[in-house]
């Protein structure tokens, strides 16, 4: 208790405070421009960090961290263009819920949801941190390699009545993740002796085109179709009631624990967490059949989770040192410029650190919360620009974030291939969230499937000596028979 | 019928602020000023290299008296931002941290556009060793107890490589052959997950730098430190060289501009590098992670890339990694 008190005492200095709040409005805004996510936010707030003192410093990461996270989630709402790789699954019932007016109650959910997500994760780092460390050490490649099996089986939950597209657009983002080096021998893949294709496809460029490029050509093309009035759309921003919450307090509280579960585990992230809740959300909900129509339920389920990936990545990252993913690895390394040293140790001798942590993150989850509920108002306010002004805008955003990324040309020409390729797959209604899927999950399979290989000798049957891997198996076959299985029963009943 | 219409365009013109904030938010992303000097570094921020080139940020840009832009290009093994820093217009105003790997051990490994030749150097910034690192609980506490059981059972010692061709991989590769042992390589992605190969029991051995094995210290041991002395800052490592293995392997970098950048500029450069090195947050920096301060000049750093580009293509040749 003195020790959460002095960490109190530590963060309510103006100086903390200043930096929580401009690093989560900051965070929010570098989350709902297209192409701009996490690792451009925290990049550009690094130098600042290096000036500042250990607390105001991490509380600065932390705001950009989390703001960025939830702040992708309003453009794929309004725009059907996730503003970060983390909401792409945002998109699937948010802009419905967008298009048929209520743009200002799906940002109440999703503002909620987030972050009570958010706020779950973080007493799961600081009650559960070191428990959870260990635990991710139980996952060795081919754990992992079963882990990125089952979470293939999204594919089904994210593409609704079209599954054979579906898997035509899984499998075409897990073959653009095979471009570029092969991780194993170091060897070239698919390149056609392009140097630039050596890097591989980045997901960012693809993310840009797919969504919001493709949504904008498309919008070009029906110009002259009959739209909504502009005072169609509902400006500001509306808390879900209570009795609509009530029925969903199972989706976050599921969201929030499998959000907190896959970030604990290094090399996995808030994208994944995302896809898997909400295909779980689509699976297990009795309000199945408005899926795709803009359902609340698997909003509250896929952004509960991408936030609770935030508290929970801190764990390996703080506690092993191991970053899971480019955005910690970019806070790590600020980190220990701070003079903090990750390790066993930290969540012992360092509790201080460890509260002043744990109370940074609540006041960046209601910072954020308030962050959404005031920009809502400007936010919803987009819908209403005249289409050819807003299409021109975010035309030009867009492509700033595409090329933003590595600050390359060539990563804009992705973009528009990818634009062009995802008008053509949304025309013949292909879903584009299994390309994501694909891309995000392929690089973990391959590599775990492949070390595993290696470190079995050849001899993949080993695999089943895992027991953790056995049931994730198991659990995907599960998955994977679900549908006929319930086909049956309803036949029967 | 002319009040909605007034209020048609009020609706409008809110649109407009909206948008504007937007695009206000995004020129933010691009600051812009007069001829600033780009610095690219051909790794993810927040890594080692990234990290240091910022740490010289404030002291390139007061001695070169312009802004400094970091520009992250990264993408296959750092080849990616040295290409581009040898195909950008030599005028002084574009370098590249360009460390170790993509000089001196990529080109032996693959085609590509760029080779030692396409550049003019400016400053070698930074060097430090590497170690050969176990489990702090591992059952190996010296570098003989390893190289006794991986002599007694080949393929048996798992070392994980960040990544194929780079120094720590071409370091494993010197100490088996030296040493006459077998070991199984396991490819993963960098430092981190090394780490987490070494902790979770996935690998038993990885060769990181200095700084990194510095601030994981607690979970890691050090078998030995792979320099031919001692380190001032740490003197309790012991060198592979007393252990009657004589392995050197650094990992540096430096600046480098396109080739043909006038001498003037380069003289520039050079003052500018020097300074940056002896400024405050660069040596902050090298203290935190007790690494030793390294400066080259442009002449010495020639010499220095040339010399450790001939070595590394001998080494790559032996295990049979050359690719022409």
């Amino acid at each position: 208790m003195d020790l959460l008190l002095s960490a109190a005492s530590q963060i309510a200095t103006p100086m903390t405070v200043l930096c929580i709040v401009l690093g989560t409005v900051f965070g929010v805004i570098i989350g709902v421009l297209p192409g701009l996510g996490s690792v451009i936010g925290l990049t550009m707030v690094l130098p600042f960090t290096f000036s500042l003192d250990q607390f105001p410093s991490i509380a600065l990461m932390l705001g950009v961290y989390c703001g960025s996270v939830y702040g992708g989630s309003i453009t794929a709402i309004i725009l059907n263009t996730p503003g970060t790789p983390q909401s792409a699954a945002t998109a699937l019932e948010g802009f419905p819920m967008a298009k048929a007016g209520n743009a200002d109650l799906a940002i109440g959910w999703v503002t909620t949801a987030s972050t009570l997500g958010g706020l779950f994760s973080v007493l799961v780092f600081v009650l559960a941190g070191p428990w959870l460390a260990r635990f991710s050490l139980q996952f060795t490649p081919v754990e992992y390699f079963a882990l990125g099996l089952f979470a293939m089986t999204c594919i089904a939950g994210v593409s609704s009545g079209h599954l054979v597209k579906g898997l035509v657009a899984g499998g075409i983002g897990l073959m653009l993740a095979c471009i570029g080096v092969d991780p194993v021998t170091g060897d070239m893949r698919y390149t056609f002796g392009s140097f630039q294709l050596s890097a591989g496809i980045g997901l960012i460029p693809v993310i840009v085109g797919l969504f919001a490029y493709s949504e904008m050509f498309l919008r070009v093309l029906e110009i002259d179709d009959e739209k909504p009035a502009a005072s169609h759309f509902r400006v500001g921003f509306r808390m879900p009631p209570w009795r609509e919450w009530r029925l969903r307090l199972g989706m976050l509280l599921r969201g929030s624990v499998l959000g907190s579960f896959v970030g604990a585990l290094p090399g996995t992230g808030a994208a994944t967490a995302a896809f898997i809740a909400y295909s779980e959300a689509h699976r297990t909900s009795k309000r199945r059949e408005n899926f795709g129509k803009g359902e609340p339920d698997g909003l509250v389920a896929c952004e509960s989770a991408n936030n609770a990936v935030t508290g929970s990545a801190l764990v390996p990252t703080l506690a092993l040192g191991i970053p899971g993913d480019p955005v910690t690895a970019v806070m790590l390394g600020a980190l220990v410029i701070q003079g903090v040293a990750p390790g066993p140790q930290l969540f012992q001798q360092n509790l201080d650190l460890v509260y002043g942590i744990f109370l940074c993150l609540i006041v960046v989850n209601l910072v954020m919360f308030a962050a959404g509920a005031l920009g809502a108002s400007v936010f919803t306010r987009v819908l209403r620009i005249p289409e050819p002004i807003l299409i021109g805008l975010i035309l030009i955003v867009s492509t700033v974030g595409a090329y933003g990324v590595s600050g390359s040309i060539f990563d804009i020409w992705i973009a528009f291939c990818a634009g062009i390729a995802g008008a053509v797959l949304r025309y013949f209604s292909y879903p584009l969230a299994p390309i994501v899927i694909g891309m995000v999950l392929g690089p973990t399979i391959e590599m775990s499937l492949r070390q595993g290989l290696i470190l079995s000798d050849g001899n993949i049957l080993e695999f089943f000596l895992h027991p953790i891997a056995s049931a994730l198996f198991l659990l995907t076959l599960a998955m994977l028979c679900w549908p006929a299985l319930r086909a049956r029963k309803a036949r029967r009943g | 019928m002319e009040i909605r219409k007034y209020g048609a365009a009020k609706r409008g013109a809110k649109a407009l602020v909206a948008a504007a904030a937007l695009a206000v938010a995004a020129g933010g992303a691009m600051a812009q000023s007069n001829r600033p000097v780009t610095v690219i570094v051909p790794f993810a921020a927040g890594g080692g290299t990234d990290i240091t080139t910022r740490a010289m940020q404030q002291g390139l840009s007061e001695s070169l008296d312009a802004n400094i832009i970091v520009k992250n290009t990264d993408g296959a093994g750092g080849t990616l931002g040295v290409g581009e820093a040898a195909r950008a217009r030599p005028d002084g105003r574009t370098l590249a941290m360009a460390p170790v790997g993509p000089l001196t051990t990529q080109p032996h490994l693959r085609q590509l556009p760029y080779d030692i030749d396409s550049f003019d150097y400016v400053c070698l910034a930074y060097s430090a060793p590497t170690v050969i690192a176990v489990r702090k609980d591992s059952e190996y506490q010296t570098l003989d107890d390893l190289i006794a059981f991986a002599k007694a059972n080949p393929g048996k010692v798992t070392f994980a490589v960040q990544a194929i061709g780079s120094i720590p991989h071409i370091a494993g590769l010197a100490l088996a052959d030296a040493a006459g042992i077998e070991m199984t390589y396991l490819p993963v992605n960098g430092d981190g997950p090394a780490l987490k190969a070494l902790l979770d029991g996935t690998a038993d051995v990885f060769i990181p730098h200095v700084s990194f094995y510095t601030s994981n210290a607690d979970q890691l041991n050090s078998l030995a430190l792979l320099q031919k002395g001692r380190l001032a800052e740490q003197p309790d490592l012991v060198t592979a060289a007393e252990q009657g293995y004589a392995l050197d392997f650094p990992i540096w970098g430096g600046l480098v501009t396109p080739k043909g950048t006038s001498a003037e500029d380069l003289t520039r450069l050079e003052t500018g590098c020097k300074a940056a090195v002896e400024s405050e947050p660069f040596q902050e920096r090298m203290k935190a992670v007790k690494q030793p301060s390294a400066y080259l000049g442009a002449a010495d750093f020639a010499a220095f890339v040339q010399d450790k580009y001939d070595t590394n293509r001998k080494l790559l040749e032996k295990a049979g990694l050359l690719s022409k």
